[in-house]
C-alpha cells in the first residue's frame, strides 16, 4: 500500500467514529505491514523478536518499540530529508534526543482535532484561550508547541494568545486576560504545560491573585515537572489550580501524550486523582510486565505500551516508560518506572550520568 | 506485628508508632516504626548522651569489644532465637532469598567476631590504648583519642544488616549512638541492640535505634542538631539535603552510592580456569542483587587469552543462569523491573547499529549479560543481575577512561597474575578506585576495610594532646619541685 493510501484510509478510519476489534485489528496490520516495509530498522527489530509480515496475526503481536530506541535509531518510512515536520523530546539525562519524523501532519492533525473537540472543548465550538507554552515558531521541533498551536487556531477565539515568550511568563498579561474573563463572564480555557501552571500559580500567589473565571471555563495541563518546577502531587496541584482559577476540578483536564505518538490521552477532569485516562478508537493500550512482554492480569501495576495508529511513518507500537494501571473505561498513570525507588547503594543509571555531567 | 527501634528510657506507650508493611508472596509482615516528637527527640539525645558519658568513656576499648563479640556470637548461633527470627524475617522485609540472607549473615557476622575486632581497631590505631587513656607520642608528650559524645547514624537501603558497620565502629570509639533505621530494612539494627541490652544493659543504654520518615525535616534537623557527628548513607541528593541541615559545626561523614566494576585477565582465561572465575564473577553480580556498591555493573575483559571476552560472556551467563535457580532474585517492584527493562532495551537496539554486540538473557528477564567489542567505558547496568562484558585489549586501557568517575568508584574483583595486580592497582588507585578483592569477594569485604578508602575509626575522633611543654611546665608546681 502507497503511503498515500494509507493516509487516506487512516484519515477514513478516523471519521469513521469508531472500531471494533476486527476493524482495528485491520488496520493496525496495514500500518505495520507499512512500517515493516518501508522502515528497515524497524524490520530488524521485529524480525529480531521473530514478529513478521506472516507470523503477526493481530495487534497484540505487533512488536512495540521501547521509546528509547527512538533516540539511537531512525524509525521512519520515509527518509527522513523527505520529512519536514520532526518532533524530538525534550532534551534527556543522555542530551541525546528521540525523534519523530512526520512526512505529513495530515493525520496527526485530524487526530489532534477530532480527539481534542470532544474531550477537552466540551459544548463549546471556540474558547478565548490562553497558552502557556512558546509558539511553534519558538519550539519548532516540540509536539507540544505543534499541539498547542493547533488547539489556538482550531478552537480558540481571534483574541486568544501566549503568555509565554523568550521574555518568560508575562503574568501580567496573564493576569489582565484572567480578570477580563472574570468581568466580561466569558468562559476562558488555559492550556499549558504543568510546569508553566505551576510557575503561573506561584507568581498569583505572590501577588495575592486568585481567580473566579466564569462558568464552563476549563483549564488543561500537560507533561508533568520535569524539574522545570517544583514537583507537586497531584491532589494538591489540582486543588490549587481550582482554588486559584475558580475552576472545577472536574474541567481540570490533563493531557497525557508523547512526541513518539501522533494521538493523546485525556481525563475527563481531576475530581479524584488519578484519573482515568483513555484515547480514541484508533490507539489502544496495554498494560505489561516490561521484563516478559507478557501482558499482567487486569488490576495489576505494569508498564504501558500504546499502539496509535495515526502514527504511521514510525512505529504505531511503543513501549513506554510510565507505569500504569488497566481499570474501567481507561488506566490510571501511576509515574515513571525508572528505578527512582532503588533499595541499595548501587550507583544507578540516573544517578551516574547526573554525576557524571556534574563532573 | 514486629516492633523496630531500641529507645532506652522511653516507655512503648508514650510513642507513636508507624506500621510498615512488607509482603512477599503471600506472607505479610506488619513492621512498627517509632514516631518521636521533639520533647522525646531531645529527651532520648540528651539521656544517651549521658549514658555514654557514665557508662562508656570509662570502659576499655577491649571491654566494650569483648560485649560486642558475645553479641555477634548469639547472631552466629543457629539455634539462638534471635538468629532463627533474623533468618526468618529478613527475606521476608528484603525479599532477598531466604538460603542468600543465611549465608551472607553468616559470613557478614563473622567479621565482627572479637579477634577480627582487634584487627578493624588495629587499622586505625597503632596502639588501641589511646582510645583508653593518654599514651606517650613519638614527637613528645601524650595524647588520646576521644569519640563523639553523639553520633548519629542515618543509614540507607536494604542489605541485610549493613548497619552494624557503623555502628560497631560508634561503639568501639565509646560514642554514644543514635542510628535512624533504613525505610527498606528496619529490623537489624534495633535488634543488635536489643541482644546487647541482654548482655549489657549499660552498653545498650548508651544506644538510640529510631526512624523518621526520609525527607521529615522537623525530626531530621532536631536530630541533626543534637549530633556531634553525622554518618550519612544515600544518594547524592539525599546527602546534599542532610548536608544542608547539618550545623557547621558538627562533623559530618557522607557515604553516597558507588560503582565497583570487575576486571578479568588473560592470564585468568585459560580453559581450566575460566569457568571458576566466571563462576566467582557471577556470584558478585547474584549477592543482594547488585544492591551494594561493591556489586560488580561492568566486567573489563582481556582479549588474547585461550577463552576470548566473548565467550566469557557466555559463562558468566550460564553461571548467573545456575546462580538464578540456587539464590532467585528477589520480586522486583514495577520501577526496578522498568529499569531492567530499559537497560535490556536499550543494549538490545544498540545491537541493531553494531552487530559485534549481543545480549544474553533468559526471557523472563531474571538476569541478563551484554557483551560488546567496542571500546565501552564503565556504565551502570540495570541492576539486579544485569552486567556488562567489554573486551579489551589491555586491561590497563580501561582505566584512563574511569578517570571522569573517580568520585565513585569504589570496589574492583580482579582476576590477574601477581604482578599484573600490582601495576593496575597503582593506576585503579589513582584514578580513584579504594578497594581491591578476589573475584566471588566483592561483596564480603575483609574485616577492618576502609571503607570508601576512608578511616572507619580515626574519622570518627579526635585527639587530645598534652603536648611536652605542660608535661616539662607541670614539672615547675609539683610538690616535689627543688
Amino acid at each position: 500500500m502507497t503511503e498515500a493510501r494509507l493516509v487516506e484510509e487512516l484519515l477514513a478510519f478516523i471519521a469513521a467514529g469508531e472500531a471494533d476489534e476486527e476493524a482495528f485489528n485491520r488496520m493496525a496490520l496495514a500500518v505495520f505491514a507499512h512500517q515493516f516495509e518501508t522502515n528497515a530498522p524497524y524490520r530488524r527489530f521485529a524480525t529480531q523478536r521473530a514478529r513478521t509480515l506472516r507470523t503477526v496475526k493481530s495487534w497484540r503481536d505487533v512488536p512495540a518499540v521501547p521509546i528509547s530506541a527512538f533516540k539511537d535509531l531512525t524509525l521512519s518510512g520515509r527518509p527522513p530529508e523527505e520529512c519536514p515536520h520532526v518532533f524530538m523530546t525534550s532534551g534527556t539525562t543522555k542530551g541525546v534526543r528521540g525523534k519523530s519524523h512526520h512526512p505529513t501532519l495530515a493525520v496527526y492533525d485530524r487526530s489532534m482535532t477530532v480527539n481534542f473537540r470532544r474531550r477537552f472543548m466540551g459544548e463549546h465550538d471556540r474558547l478565548r484561550m490562553g497558552i502557556l507554552f512558546p509558539t511553534e515558531q519558538a519550539m519548532p521541533n516540540s509536539s507540544l508547541a505543534h499541539y498547542l498551536a493547533l488547539a489556538k487556531s482550531e478552537f480558540g477565539t481571534a483574541e486568544s494568545r501566549y503568555f509565554v515568550s523568550d521574555a518568560g511568563l508575562d503574568v501580567d498579561g496573564a493576569t489582565a486576560e484572567l480578570s477580563r474573563a472574570e468581568a466580561t463572564g466569558e468562559p476562558y480555557a488555559l492550556l499549558g504545560a504543568s510546569f508553566s501552571v505551576v510557575h503561573l500559580m506561584d507568581a498569583l500567589a505572590e501577588r495575592g491573585r486568585s481567580f473566579a473565571l466564569p462558568a464552563g471555563s476549563r483549564i488543561l495541563d500537560t507533561g508533568g515537572f520535569k524539574g522545570q518546577s517544583r514537583e507537586m502531587a497531584a491532589e494538591e496541584f489540582y486543588d490549587r489550580l481550582s482554588a486559584t482559577f475558580g475552576v472545577p476540578r472536574r474541567l481540570c483536564i490533563n493531557m497525557y501524550g508523547m512526541t513518539e505518538l501522533s494521538t493523546q490521552f485525556y481525563d475527563d477532569g481531576n475530581e479524584a486523582c488519578p484519573s482515568v485516562k483513555s484515547g480514541p478508537h484508533w490507539i489502544r493500550s496495554r498494560v505489561i510486565n516490561p521484563l516478559t512482554g507478557q501482558e499482567v492480569p487486569r488490576g495489576s501495576v505494569g508498564v504501558l505500551v500504546h499502539h496509535d495508529l495515526a502514527h504511521f511513518n514510525c512505529a504505531s507500537a511503543i513501549l513506554t516508560e510510565d507505569a500504569g494501571v488497566e481499570v474501567d473505561g481507561g488506566f490510571q498513570l501511576l509515574g515513571r518506572a525508572d528505578g527512582a525507588d532503588a533499595k541499595g547503594c548501587s550507583m544507578a543509571v540516573e544517578d551516574f550520568l547526573k554525576a557524571a555531567r556534574a563532573t | 506485628m514486629e516492633r523496630a527501634g531500641h529507645l532506652p528510657g522511653l516507655s512503648a506507650d508514650a510513642v507513636d508508632w508507624r506500621t510498615l508493611t512488607f509482603r512477599r508472596g503471600a506472607e505479610t509482615l506488619d513492621v512498627a516504626v517509632p514516631v518521636l516528637g521533639e520533647a522525646q527527640i531531645a529527651e532520648l539525645a540528651e539521656r544517651v548522651r549521658a549514658n555514654a558519658r557514665t557508662f562508656l568513656r570509662n570502659r576499655t576499648v577491649a571491654e566494650i569489644a569483648a560485649t560486642i563479640d558475645r553479641a555477634v556470637a548469639r547472631l552466629l548461633d543457629r539455634d539462638d532465637p534471635w538468629r532463627r527470627k533474623a533468618e526468618r524475617l529478613l527475606p521476608l522485609v528484603t525479599g532477598y532469598d531466604a538460603e542468600m540472607v543465611r549465608l551472607g549473615l553468616t559470613g557478614y557476622l563473622k567479621t565482627f567476631r572479637g579477634p577480627e575486632l582487634r584487627k578493624f581497631i588495629a587499622e586505625d590505631f597503632a596502639n588501641p590504648a589511646v582510645l583508653d587513656d593518654f599514651q606517650p607520642m613519638p614527637k613528645g608528650g601524650f595524647a588520646r583519642a576521644f569519640g563523639p559524645e553523639l553520633l548519629l547514624h542515618v543509614w540507607a537501603g536494604n542489605v541485610p544488616g549493613l548497619p552494624l558497620w557503623s555502628l560497631i565502629s560508634g561503639l568501639l570509639v565509646k560514642a554514644g549512638t543514635v542510628g535512624k533505621l533504613p525505610s527498606a530494612e528496619p529490623l537489624f539494627a534495633g535488634w543488635f541492640a536489643q541482644i546487647l541490652a541482654e548482655i549489657d544493659p549499660q552498653l545498650a543504654d548508651c544506644i538510640a535505634i529510631v526512624w523518621w520518615k526520609g525527607g521529615d525535616e522537623a525530626a531530621e534537623r532536631a536530630w541533626l542538631g543534637r549530633a556531634d557527628t553525622v554518618v550519612a548513607y544515600g544518594g547524592n541528593d539525599a546527602l546534599e539535603a542532610i548536608r544542608a541541615r547539618v550545623p557547621i559545626t558538627t562533623g559530618f561523614l557522607p557515604y553516597g552510592h558507588k560503582i565497583s566494576f570487575g576486571m578479568v585477565a588473560r592470564s585468568a582465561l585459560d580453559a581450566g580456569k575460566a569457568g571458576a572465575v566466571a563462576r566467582q564473577a557471577a556470584y558478585d553480580v547474584a549477592r543482594y542483587d547488585q544492591q551494594g556498591c561493591y556489586s560488580p555493573q561492568t566486567f573489563f575483559v582481556e582479549r588474547g587469552g585461550r577463552v576470548s571476552p566473548r565467550e566469557f560472556a557466555g559463562y558468566l551467563a550460564h553461571e548467573l543462569d545456575a546462580l538464578g535457580s540456587k539464590f532467585p532474585r528477589r520480586p522486583l517492584s514495577m520501577g526496578e523491573a522498568g529499569s531492567v527493562a530499559s537497560w535490556r532495551n536499550a543494549e538490545e537496539t544498540k545491537g541493531f547499529a553494531d552487530p559485534s554486540r549481543a545480549l544474553l538473557g533468559d526471557p523472563a528477564g531474571s538476569w541478563a549479560v551484554a557483551y560488546t567489542d567496542a571500546a565501552d567505558g564503565l556504565s551502570p547496568c540495570g541492576l539486579n543481575r544485569t552486567v556488562t562484558v567489554v573486551a579489551v585489549d589491555r586491561l590497563a586501557e580501561a582505566v584512563p577512561g574511569l578517570a571522569p568517575y573517580r568520585a565513585f568508584l569504589q570496589t574492583v574483583g580482579i582476576a590477574a597474575a601477581p604482578e599484573e595486580l600490582f601495576a593496575l592497582a597503582g593506576a585503579l588507585g589513582a584514578v580513584g578506585v579504594t578497594r581491591l578483592c578476589a573475584l566471588g569477594r566483592m561483596t564480603a569485604p575483609e574485616a577492618g576495610w576502609h571503607h570508601d578508602g576512608r578511616f572507619n575509626l580515626l574519622d570518627l575522633v579526635t585527639m587530645t594532646e598534652i603536648e611536652g611543654s605542660a608535661e616539662r611546665a607541670a614539672d615547675a608546681f609539683a610538690p616535689y619541685t627543688d
